[in-house]
């Protein structure tokens, strides 16, 4: 084989191997978002007529608005706390060193080497051994818990990421300066990892957002919108759901290019300095 | 960067760790201790009994039945593994040296697909594969036969939704790893010569490594335990694993069988993942002894 079709057969290979990855991406994203705009009450193809008829019914849908209440409360809970632990376990695994530190490792990445509905179904045993000790059924506090074992792991690794690249020289700098242990904390360290605070919250939110095997096993008989979904479409499906996808598919678009722009003028900001400097 | 040496009396070693420790000790080791606690229990009549008893053990291990259902559990988990392991090296390399200007859209694109709704995203794909679904509806105005592609409801739909679950774990850390390497090694190998592939095959591949194992990990350990896919996209004609372990929770309401195959699956998980290990420990042994 000569060099120059060696290089064509690599472009095609890799060229094609990422267009062809993307559509297959996108293929159940484009065709929910196409049978969200059906008149039909059966999800056919190929649809004879639009209409924005199941958006109607979807929002008349007492059930709909109920999950997504729950959807929301859990997934800001469970952002905030994963968040908060999540910059602690960063620091106690990139910044600090102590003894026992590996133990601490094992034991804070573990829950993401499980099979979240094992995670879920170990919780449940658990948890109604608690309920029945103090007269609690699973609901939504137990989801959030739920979530927060899952979701922290993630949070730490990301910060952990941004901590890389910390210049220590700061903090001893401040030291000397005469600033408290509090006053570096707020004023140097937490605005410098704070882009990867930023990514490690969002990246939460989604996480518990659109997450299903752990509420799915959790919260009793609260509905979350995965869950709403599911017990919708084990039944039969229902022209509403494809209108839901498009619906919820909003606010993940935003937040996503959020983050993504953020980083990108967090990344110039760090030009611009060093351009300065 | 410079590590700062902690002491366990510290105060801010223990405002970071301690409530990360407490909630992972309360819910994470102790929920695992009492799973373990309640395979040696029974049941009567739909509720506990503290018997203290291999009963349900005896059970497991003499129904062939479970473990059919663990053997192809393992075999779906270990093809998905490969599969997604082998298909993100060429999308990773390809994102980054072919469509590097595109980078980052194709990164955010692959991140909002990941990351919405896993239920939904599979209830799409039943509208697209289904005899009457996009696929089938297109094929046949092109003028093949109604219904062309027969896929939905079996295995094979399965895989397809596991993949596409979890193919995103594999192409990210892929990329990490890959987006790390240093391209004068690559250069320097096309130097002395080597073709590309050559290049490819004994620089990049090996310098990737680390990221292509840590996403087949993530992946095998994921794929063990779905039961969305197979149910949704399968149909429920061949369950797996989770599908078992849900049932005897939720249907026959047997908890300490369902703690039991909980137990098996995990501890068949941690099996194959310590003989990668080993194999991946070994094989680094030898490469440098050479």
């Amino acid at each position: 084989m000569t060099d120059q079709m060696e290089k064509r057969l690599a472009d095609f290979v890799l060229y094609g191997s990422v267009i062809a990855v993307l559509i297959f991406f996108y293929i159940p994203i484009a065709t929910l978002i196409l049978f969200s705009f059906t008149q039909s009450r059966f999800l056919s193809w190929p649809i004879s007529e639009f209409s924005t008829r199941w958006y109607g019914a979807l929002l008349a849908d007492r059930d709909f608005w109920s999950s997504l209440g729950n959807s929301a409360l859990l997934a800001v809970l469970a952002t905030v706390f994963a968040t908060l632990l999540g910059i602690g376990g960063a620091f106690a695994w990139s910044r600090y060193k102590f003894r026992f530190q590996w133990g601490f490792r094992i034991l804070t990445f573990a829950p993401l080497l499980f099979p979240q509905l094992l995670l879920g179904v170990v919780m449940l045993l658990w948890f109604s051994v608690l309920a029945g000790w103090l007269n609690l059924s699973p609901g939504l506090w137990s989801a959030v818990i739920g979530h927060v074992i899952y979701i922290t792991p993630f949070c730490i690794v990301i910060i952990s990421v941004q901590m890389q690249g910390y210049d220590d020289t700061l903090d001893y700098a401040a030291e000397d300066a005469g600033a408290t242990r509090w006053q570096i904390l707020r004023e140097i360290t937490l605005p410098l990892i704070w882009p990867g605070i930023f990514s490690a919250a969002i990246f939460a939110f989604l996480l518990s957002w659109g997450n299903f095997y752990i509420t799915y096993s959790l919260s009793g008989s609260t509905r979350t919108l995965p869950t709403f979904v599911f017990s919708g479409i084990a039944v039969g499906s229902s022209p509403i759901y494809p209108a839901l996808a498009t619906l919820t598919f909003l606010p993940a678009l935003v937040l996503i290019f959020a983050v993504g722009s953020l980083r990108k003028r967090a990344a110039r900001r760090r030009l611009i300095k060093i351009a300065e400097g | 960067m410079a590590e700062m040496q902690k002491s366990w009396r510290d105060g801010a070693l223990r405002l970071s760790t301690l409530p990360l420790l407490v909630l992972m000790g309360l819910f994470f080791v102790i929920p695992l201790i009492m799973t373990a606690l309640l395979s040696f229990q029974g049941t009567q009549y739909y509720r506990l009994v503290w018997t203290w008893d291999l009963n349900v053990w005896t059970d497991v291990f003499s129904q062939i039945h479970y473990w059919k259902i663990m053997w192809r559990t393992l075999t779906m988990a270990l093809v998905c593994t490969l599969l997604c392991t082998v298909l993100a090296i060429p999308i990773a390399y390809g994102m980054l040296h072919r469509l590097s200007r595109w980078s980052d859209q194709i990164t955010l694109l692959m991140v909002f697909a990941f990351l919405t709704d896993a239920v939904l995203k599979t209830f799409g794909w039943v509208l697209f594969l289904d005899r009457s679904g996009v696929l089938n509806g297109t094929l046949e105005s092109i003028g093949f036969p109604p219904a062309a592609v027969n896929v939905l409801f079996s295995p094979n739909a399965t895989m397809i939704g596991m993949v596409y679950n979890l193919l995103p774990y594999t192409i990210f850390t892929t990329a990490l790893s890959m987006a790390r390497i240093d391209r004068d090694l690559v250069l320097a190998a096309r130097d002395a010569g080597a073709t590309r592939l050559r290049a490819f095959v004994e620089v990049t591949l090996p310098l990737a490594k680390p990221g292509i194992w840590a996403g087949a990990v993530l992946v095998f350990v994921l794929s063990l335990g779905v039961f969305l896919e197979p149910k949704v996209m399968g149909g429920g004609t061949s369950p797996l694993a989770a599908e078992l372990i849900r049932q005897s929770f939720e249907t026959r309401v047997n908890w300490p069988l369902g703690a039991a195959l909980t137990l098996v699956l995990i501890v068949i998980g941690a099996a194959v993942l310590a003989v990668a290990g080993a194999l991946a420990f070994w094989q680094a042994r030898r490469g440098s002894n050479d």
